[in-house]
């Protein structure tokens, strides 16, 4: 692994954007949150 | 496959539904804006998730073991299967994460029958 371990936050607890609270449009296709990108 | 499968009310593994999401999820080996994605990359992204996962699980209990399914195939895509090593455990585990989000997600959390994962295979 390249970057550090030690700082990098959880996706638990990451609400959803209040846009994606309605019913059915929870999953937005591509979303890959937690991942910063690699320098 | 297209078995209705039970829920038990108590069981020490929790079946966590489609909660891994491939960054490739959509075509394989490729990402929503249609680049070639690094399998580096993926690796990477599995293993944060999985570590991740591992360490909101543990406070909740021993885990035996933590199986995340990396298929394609709709109906399992992305279940995550975690054994606790008591039951209360995953009870506990259970009405922790009842109601939460992760990565922007709610959490589907059921009991699963499933206690032997080499075991496990639908015939």
């Amino acid at each position: 692994r390249s970057r550090s371990k030690s700082k990098r936050i959880s996706g638990f607890d990451m609400a959803p954007p209040t846009s994606a609270l309605m019913p059915g449009a929870t999953t937005v296709p591509g979303q890959v949150p937690g991942a910063p990108p690699a320098v | 496959c297209s078995r209705l499968h039970t829920k038990p009310s108590i069981s020490p593994t929790l079946l966590l539904s489609n909660m891994y999401q491939r960054p490739d999820m959509i075509t394989p080996g490729v990402d929503a804006q249609g680049q070639p994605i690094d399998p580096e990359k993926m690796q990477e992204h599995f293993e944060d998730f999985y570590e991740d996962l591992f360490e909101e699980l543990s406070k909740y209990g021993e885990i035996e073991s933590l199986n995340v399914c990396d298929n394609l195939a709709d109906h399992m895509v992305g279940n995550v299967y975690v054994q606790f090593r008591e039951e209360e455990h995953a009870a506990n585990a259970l009405k922790n994460l009842t109601g939460r989000f992760y990565a922007g997600r709610p959490i589907i959390v059921d009991f699963s029958p499933v206690t032997d994962f080499r075991e496990a295979t639908c015939r």
